[in-house]
């Protein structure tokens, strides 16, 4: 082994070198465990940038000396700068594309987190098929409020807006007041979310309400399968799960709802 | 040279000159290489963009064992060590110390994979599985690939240890020897940067309740430092 570590002699490094280049990485290593000893300064943000450095000068260590490429042909250096540039320009613009360089590293889902209730039945979260279906007619009017519609919104039946808050709540189980989402147990076809199993599907519910109970007409019976499910339940209706439509599930909803309710269904025909 | 014939189709690079100057083997490993940055590049991205961002636990802080990894990241730099050492028992063509050295590295290699399996092993018990989290799936995505390397490389080390029980290594065959050991040392510098990145910086990483200001994004400190 030549004691000249010259370029001209020796195309590798010396054994010295090499043993010095070892304990170097090792010292280097231990500097950097020691940066993140104190409990304080765990995950501490000043500590990233003395990090990085510390395995750039690591990783150049490697490459020039383990790898020879001090010692070797240029074009070699150029050759592997030249992926490791790309692949550092990949993490630059991955990491850009998609966190929009956000603040912190828990900002970005601290903002979007959402609960989450995980549907057993048919996966996924619960509030995530409640918000799912494109919003509904805008409810800008409430019913009782009785504001006049503006020639914009003259086209919607009369009952237009009573019909789509029914569908809200319908769809969220928000009203004024508050129950188990319809749409959990109850399909209703044309209408996007719609899609419970468990209950009656409701696609043609306004015009099978009337036929449910002799002398009840659509509108009460809707009413009182709604405010008071065991009441009366009709025979032959084809369900998963008899009996599921619990008082309770609805007892939240003010009569205000429960309007809105009928007259969304008796819309289903 | 005949009896070098079957393990190795070339002449010491001298005597092959090529367009570049450079041994084509040679140049070939260093575009692979070069290329293999691009990869773990993407995965170190995909790691980056979806640090902190897991909305169930286990979270690093939670699991990741910093001085374990410090002890297997020594074991990995002294194999790059005995590498070397290797390399340069082929050019003095000091039979034993070849396979010694050969040996001795893809042993430290494999100790390094011990360290894994007892690592991923510990995690999967503590309730962290590929698909428990976006942490959970990058970090064994990156993790995972890293531990594919260092195990190809064992089994070529213990490959080029066989042929060179059989007395076929030596200062004209040195080539062989060398493109392991970029390969080698290539893992050893991914595994550096992997372990500042998960373990060191992003290994305090805390839950959505976690204070957000103690966990810096990694690009954000990147752009401080320039
Ligand atoms: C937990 C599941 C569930 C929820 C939530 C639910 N229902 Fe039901 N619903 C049922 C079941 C089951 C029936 C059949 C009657 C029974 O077995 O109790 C039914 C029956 C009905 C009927 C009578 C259907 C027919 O064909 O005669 C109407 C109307 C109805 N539900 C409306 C609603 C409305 C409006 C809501 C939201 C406020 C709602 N349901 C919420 C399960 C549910």
């Amino acid at each position: 082994m030549s004691s000249d570590p010259g370029v001209h002699e020796s195309r590798h490094p010396t054994l010295k070198q090499y043993v010095g280049i070892a304990i170097f990485l090792f010292v280097v290593t231990i500097v950097e465990f020691v940066i993140i000893l104190p409990m304080e300064f765990r995950g501490a943000g000043w500590t990233i940038a003395p990090l990085a450095i510390l395995s750039a000068i690591k990783f150049a260590a490697v490459i020039f000396f383990y790898m020879h490429l001090k010692f070797d042909n240029r074009l070699l250096t150029w050759v592997f700068l030249g992926g490791l540039a790309l692949g550092f320009a990949v993490v630059l613009a991955l990491v850009g594309l998609f966190t929009a360089w956000t603040p912190s590293a828990r900002s970005f889902a601290d903002d979007h987190a959402k609960p989450c209730t995980l549907d057993h039945e048919l996966g996924g979260c619960l509030e995530d098929r409640v918000t799912a279906p494109p919003p509904v007619e805008p409810v800008t009017d409430p019913p009782e409020t009785g504001s006049e519609p503006t020639p914009a919104e003259a086209p919607a039946a009369p009952a237009g807006g009573l019909v789509a808050t029914g569908q809200q709540i319908f769809l969220t189980g928000q009203g004024e007041g508050a129950a188990t989402a319809c749409f959990t147990c109850h399909t209703i076809d044309g209408v996007p979310g719609a899609t419970g199993l468990l209950g009656p599907d409701l696609t043609h519910i306004g015009t099978e309400a009337a036929t449910r109970q002799p002398g009840v007409s659509a509108e009460d019976y809707l009413r009182q399968s709604i405010t008071d499910p065991e009441g009366f339940v009709a025979e032959g209706v084809e369900r998963a799960v008899p009996g599921l439509m619990l008082p309770a599930l609805t007892a939240g909803l003010t009569d205000g709802d429960v309007d809105a309710l009928v007259a969304f269904l008796l819309e289903q025909k | 040279m005949a009896h070098h014939t079957e393990i190795s189709h070339h002449a010491p690079e001298e005597e092959h000159p090529t367009t570049t100057g450079i041994n084509n083997r040679k140049l070939l490993m260093w575009v692979f290489l070069s290329s293999d940055c691009l990869f773990f590049g993407s995965l170190i991205a995909t790691y980056m963009v979806y640090r902190g961002q897991s909305l169930v636990g286990p979270y690093p802080v939670d699991i990741i064992d910093v001085p374990i990894t410090t002890i297997s990241t020594f074991v990995l730099l002294c194999s790059s060590f005995a590498m070397v050492r290797a390399l340069a028992a082929t050019n003095e063509d000091r039979q034993g110390a070849i396979i010694f050295w050969l040996l001795t590295t893809a042993v430290l290699g494999a100790i390094f994979i011990g360290f894994q399996v007892y690592e991923f092993n510990l995690f999967k018990t503590e309730g962290l599985r590929i698909d428990t989290n976006l942490f959970g799936t990058t970090f064994f995505t990156l993790t995972g690939f890293h531990g594919a390397h260092v195990t190809l490389g064992i089994v070529w080390l213990l490959g080029l240890a066989w042929v060179a029980k059989r007395g076929r290594l030596g200062p004209k065959t040195a080539l062989d020897v060398e493109l392991a050991g970029l390969y080698w040392h290539f893992v050893d510098i991914v595994w550096i940067v992997i372990f500042t990145l998960l373990y060191l910086i992003g290994g305090f990483d805390t839950g959505p309740a976690g204070d957000p200001s103690l966990v810096p994004h990694s690009i954000t400190g990147f752009l401080g430092l320039i």
